[in-house]
């Protein structure tokens, strides 16, 4: 028999022994983490209140940090949100599991309560200072600034030092962490990949951040509407297990079957009732008492509902961007050639309502790195619009976008890989029940049915992009067969010429037939390029993919395009043959003629 | 064919091109198509043949980079065979970039690495029908050590005079033969019982070191691995003009027997224009055969499938059961189903395994090998 007592601790202490489970596995984790919750935050309750939200962030290094090889940094978040009353604050920053959206079945980025207050414990056990929050409410008449720990030992918040603070707008909340940890700027972790991402994915967001060493830097949101937060739906009875099937008619007392079939899941209207009789329920028990319903019967029922197809869940209970809306913020990326966007139709996979989106979109002037020339594509991940950034290799958007034949849609791609070449390829996928691998949501389980359902989405953007490719490819075809004339009719003539020992007048006739000869090959050249441009230009105009006029792209992001507005490029596509031909001939005067 | 007839072909190729060209026609270029499906197996004949199909390129915007590179190359080919120059591949490679260096106007033919460059030559002798040694473009030779107390060698030189090499009176140095070994006679000073081809060189070494050639009327040749044009030629020359019986020792594994010992006896399918001149149709696999394992106990393994090359090897094996006009005529029947045993047991066995047999006695192959050959235990 073990002599040791066996004690409990809070949920705080085992949190606090196991930040690395929840994003603080790693000094640079740790700013990027304490960022991302304090964002996720503010996104979050300026939905819940209809507000535009307008985010401030500022980071810098204060100097050395206690642990090794650390930098102390400060993370500073600014929003004009509803604002905490003092009361919420200690239970939001300084005690876990704490949340208003806790298995409430809706989209919202953060769901457990855990994240930020990860955060107060890292800026607590490492500068043994926990957060300072300044917050205000409309009712509140200043804000107010208190610093809030985490007392480990309780799992409790607690604030100190209260007194007036500020803020520049008439309500909302401003959090700032001062923690050690490690700056990084760019790459698949890095701050400014996170920041730049959170604003594609949410068009409504205005952000401004100033990071070390750098200007400031604002992105002006692209949409005025802000996303309407889904409401919390009954569930869909194919999101369902058996167990949960029968937990759930326990909350509703006693009722008729049928009635509670209708009141308490989504989708279950008296034409599905009458379907599911067709599929084999005795009609005797949908009159009976859910009470009374025993255990076998209850499995025949879920059976039964399982066989019946009913229609997908409702839209409204998941949240997505919306082709208009994730078209525009798409441009805000960088200076972005053009694109295509898709928004598939919510469905279920494993049981849970997903939506996926997809955007591609090829980026100019990258030099370096991902989404260059020959390097890999830049992969965007987004899971309840929240970039996701480590571990990509295990993450279900990968597999799926590895899974797609690029090669089909004029990109170049590796068996079994990402595609190569200066695109950026976004995946966002909501969802209330997203399956992530761990606790610091850092990658989505590869399940075959959302490999598939995103994989599809995948594919209707690839189509989508490979007209406008198609187009490019017939140029840059159509330029090679200009160039190659130029180049070889001489050579091979004069190579002939010389091992047969013909005269020039020979020479001179051979030259003129070959001449003759790749005209005709140029002519169906030409045709082939009128068809593929053809073909572009009506997918652009259908709305289909945007091609992006070169001084709109560096134009202000405000600046709005509509879904059907295509802006052709005047200049030549982003076809680069390897050498434009610079001899004139005949060849030449027919180039300029097209 | 010759090289003494390949500038009367080159010219009137080149010259019909030109007339198509004046009179505004595609020029095609006809070339074997040198593959499996394209081979053909009669057992009289004893070596893969080509079949009718070819390989053909009319010119368009899409060859004319090709055709270019194709007759640039042939005139630096035929600028050899008239001063007696003679190159290998890479350098040729490096000649056809020094053209272009020297005259920018070639610039477009430029060759970015030797792939370019070897693709094109092969093209050429393809489309000639002719062995890259007849546009006096060499290989490296490779393989065929020969050891022999009875052989006697005959070289013509390209001035005339000829070279006469006695393999007795070598020692234990090897002679080995040129990748193009027909310009070679050969005699016997005494009658020569067989001739051994062993798959690994090393091994070859060890029997004439422990005095196989003392021992035994016999010509001895070491193939290093997949047999060279050299090797191939070679064993071709020894069993026509010799007529003496050839056997091949070698490993008792897919790879051997589909692929080097295939090689030896019929040619390849990449080779199909040259296998008359570089296949010994009348060599016969000695082993190491599954029996020999039974008979002498010997040390074999299973193969590992999760060994890349062995696995390929396994399933070239597979595909040239079904595939391989060789394997599937009957009177190579012995052969495929040694190929078939190896594809179902999965089981390997090396030559030097023969060694364990009795490890203190280091002749003890040799006799075995002796053995093998007197009661005709062989395919």
């Amino acid at each position: 028999m073990a002599k040791d007592k066996i004690t409990s601790s809070s949920t705080a202490e085992y949190f606090s022994k196991n930040l690395q489970q929840v994003g603080f596995s790693s000094p640079t984790k740790a700013v990027l983490t304490t960022l991302k919750e304090a964002v996720d935050n503010s996104l979050d309750a300026c939905e819940e209140q209809g507000i535009l939200p307008e985010i401030s962030v500022q980071i810098e290094k204060l100097g050395a940090g206690t642990l090794k090889n650390t930098d102390l940094i400060r993370i500073k978040v600014e929003d004009n949100g509803p604002g905490l009353s003092l009361e919420d604050v200690p239970k939001v920053f300084g005690e876990y599991l704490a949340s208003s959206k806790f298995g409430r079945g809706r989209c919202s980025r953060g769901q457990q309560g855990i994240g930020i207050s990860a955060a107060t414990t890292w800026a607590q056990l490492t500068s043994a200072k926990g957060v300072t929050v300044v917050t205000k409410t409309k009712t509140m008449r200043q804000p107010v600034q208190v610093q809030v720990a985490v007392d480990i030992k309780h799992n409790k918040g607690v604030l100190k030092d209260k007194k007036e603070g500020k803020l520049k707008g008439p309500h909302g909340l401003s959090v700032e962490f001062i923690i050690d940890g490690r700056i990084q700027l760019q790459g698949e972790g890095g701050l400014i990949t996170y920041l730049t991402g959170t604003a594609l994915v949410n068009p409504h967001l205005t952000l401004h951040y100033t990071l070390p060493e750098q200007k400031v830097v604002t992105i002006t949101r692209v949409s005025n509407e802000s996303p309407d937060v889904p409401e919390a739906t009954e569930p869909h009875p194919h999101t369902m297990k058996l167990g949960e099937f029968i937990a759930h008619s326990h909350l509703f007392g006693r009722m008729a079957l049928k009635a509670w079939l209708k009141k308490g899941f989504s989708r279950i209207s008296d034409n599905s009732l009458a379907e599911f009789v067709k599929n084999g329920l005795d009609k005797k028990t949908l009159d009976m008492s859910v009470d009374k319903v025993s255990e076998s019967q209850f499995k025949d029922i879920f059976s039964v509902i399982h066989k019946t197809e009913l229609m997908s869940p409702s839209t409204k209970s998941v949240m997505t961007i919306g082709e208009e809306s994730f078209s525009k913020s798409v441009r805000r990326l960088g200076e972005v050639d053009f694109f295509s966007v898709v928004t598939r139709k919510p469905s279920i996979c494993d049981y849970k309502p997903v939506a996926v989106e997809v955007a591609v979109a090829r980026l100019k002037g990258l030099t370096k790195g991902e989404g260059t020339e020959d390097g890999p594509v830049q992969v965007l991940r987004f899971a309840n619009r929240v970039p996701l950034q480590f571990d990509k290799s295990a993450c279900a958007m990968v597999k799926a976008i590895e899974s797609v034949n690029w090669r089909a849609y004029g990109l170049q791609q590796p068996k079994d890989s990402l595609p190569l070449g200066p695109y950026v390829i976004a995946v966002s996928l909501v969802s209330p029940f997203i399956k992530f691998k761990n606790a610091s949501k850092e990658t989505i389980d590869a399940s075959d049915e959302l490999v598939e359902e995103l994989r599809r989405t995948l594919i209707q953007a690839g189509q989508r992009l490979s007209r406008h490719i198609k187009k490019e490819h017939r140029e840059q075809d159509l330029e090679n067969k200009l160039r190659y004339i130029e180049q070889f009719c001489p050579i091979l003539v004069d190579c002939l010429c010389r091992i047969t020992k013909a005269p020039d007048k020979r020479k001179k006739k051979a030259t003129e037939g070959l001449e003759k000869i790749l005209g005709r090959d140029l002519t169906v050249a030409k045709k082939e390029f009128k068809e593929a441009d053809l073909a572009a230009k009506e997918a652009a105009a259908k709305g289909k993919i945007q091609i992006i006029k070169e001084e709109s792209a560096e134009a202000a992001p405000e600046e709005s395009v509509s879904e059907t507005e295509v802006v052709e490029k005047k200049t030549k596509p982003k076809s680069k043959p390897a050498t434009k031909p610079k001899t004139k001939g005949p060849a030449s005067k027919e180039k300029s003629a097209s | 064919m010759r090289s003494e007839s390949i500038p009367k072909i080159s010219k009137e190729l080149c010259s019909r091109m030109l007339t198509d060209l004046e009179n505004a026609r595609r020029p095609i270029l006809e070339a074997v198509k040198c593959s499996l499906d394209n081979s053909n197996y009669n057992p009289k004949v004893g070596y893969l043949t080509p079949g009718d199909k070819k390989v053909r390129t009319e010119l368009n915007v899409s060859s004319v980079q090709k055709m270019s590179r194709a007759i640039f190359l042939l005139e630096v080919l035929l600028r050899n065979i008239d001063t007696g120059a003679v190159n290998t591949k890479r350098e040729l490679y490096y000649i056809a970039k020094g053209e272009v260096k020297h005259d920018p106007h070639l610039k477009p033919l430029d060759f970015q690495d030797q792939s370019e460059s070897d693709a094109v030559i092969d093209f050429i002798c393809e489309m000639l029908e002719c062995y890259r040694e007849d546009l006096n473009c060499y290989a490296n030779d490779r393989g065929g050590q020969t050891y022999s107390n009875q052989l006697v060698v005959t070289e013509t030189l390209p001035d005339g005079t000829k070279a006469i090499v006695d393999l007795g009176s070598l020692g234990t140095s090897p002679f080995q033969p040129k990748n193009r070994p027909q310009s070679l006679q050969l005699k016997a000073k005494k009658k020569i019982d067989f001739c051994l081809v062993v798959e690994s060189e090393g091994t070859a070494n060890t029997f004439v070191a422990n005095g196989f050639c003392k021992r035994n009327n016999a010509i001895l040749i070491g193939a290093q691995g997949v047999p060279s044009n050299a090797v191939r030629g070679w064993a071709k020359l020894i069993q026509d003009q010799l007529k003496v019986p050839i056997y091949f020792f070698g490993d008792l594994d897919a790879y051997t027997i589909q692929n080097i010992y295939r090689t030896l006896k019929a040619g390849s399918a990449a080779s199909l224009i040259r296998n008359s001149d570089f296949s010994a149709p009348d060599v016969h696999f000695l082993g190491v055969l599954p029996e020999d394992i039974k008979k002498y106990d010997l040390s074999d393994y299973p193969v590992k499938e999760t060994d890349v090359s062995e696995a390929r090897a396994l399933k070239k094996a597979a595909d040239a059961l079904k595939n391989d006009p060789f394997f599937q005529d009957k009177r190579n029947k012995h052969l495929s189903k040694l190929l078939e045993w190896l594809l179902k047991n999965k089981r390997r066995c090396e030559q030097q395994a023969f060694f364990m047999v009795d490890p203190r006695d280091p002749t003890m192959p040799e006799k075995i090998i002796v053995e093998k050959i007197k009661k005709g235990i062989y395919i």
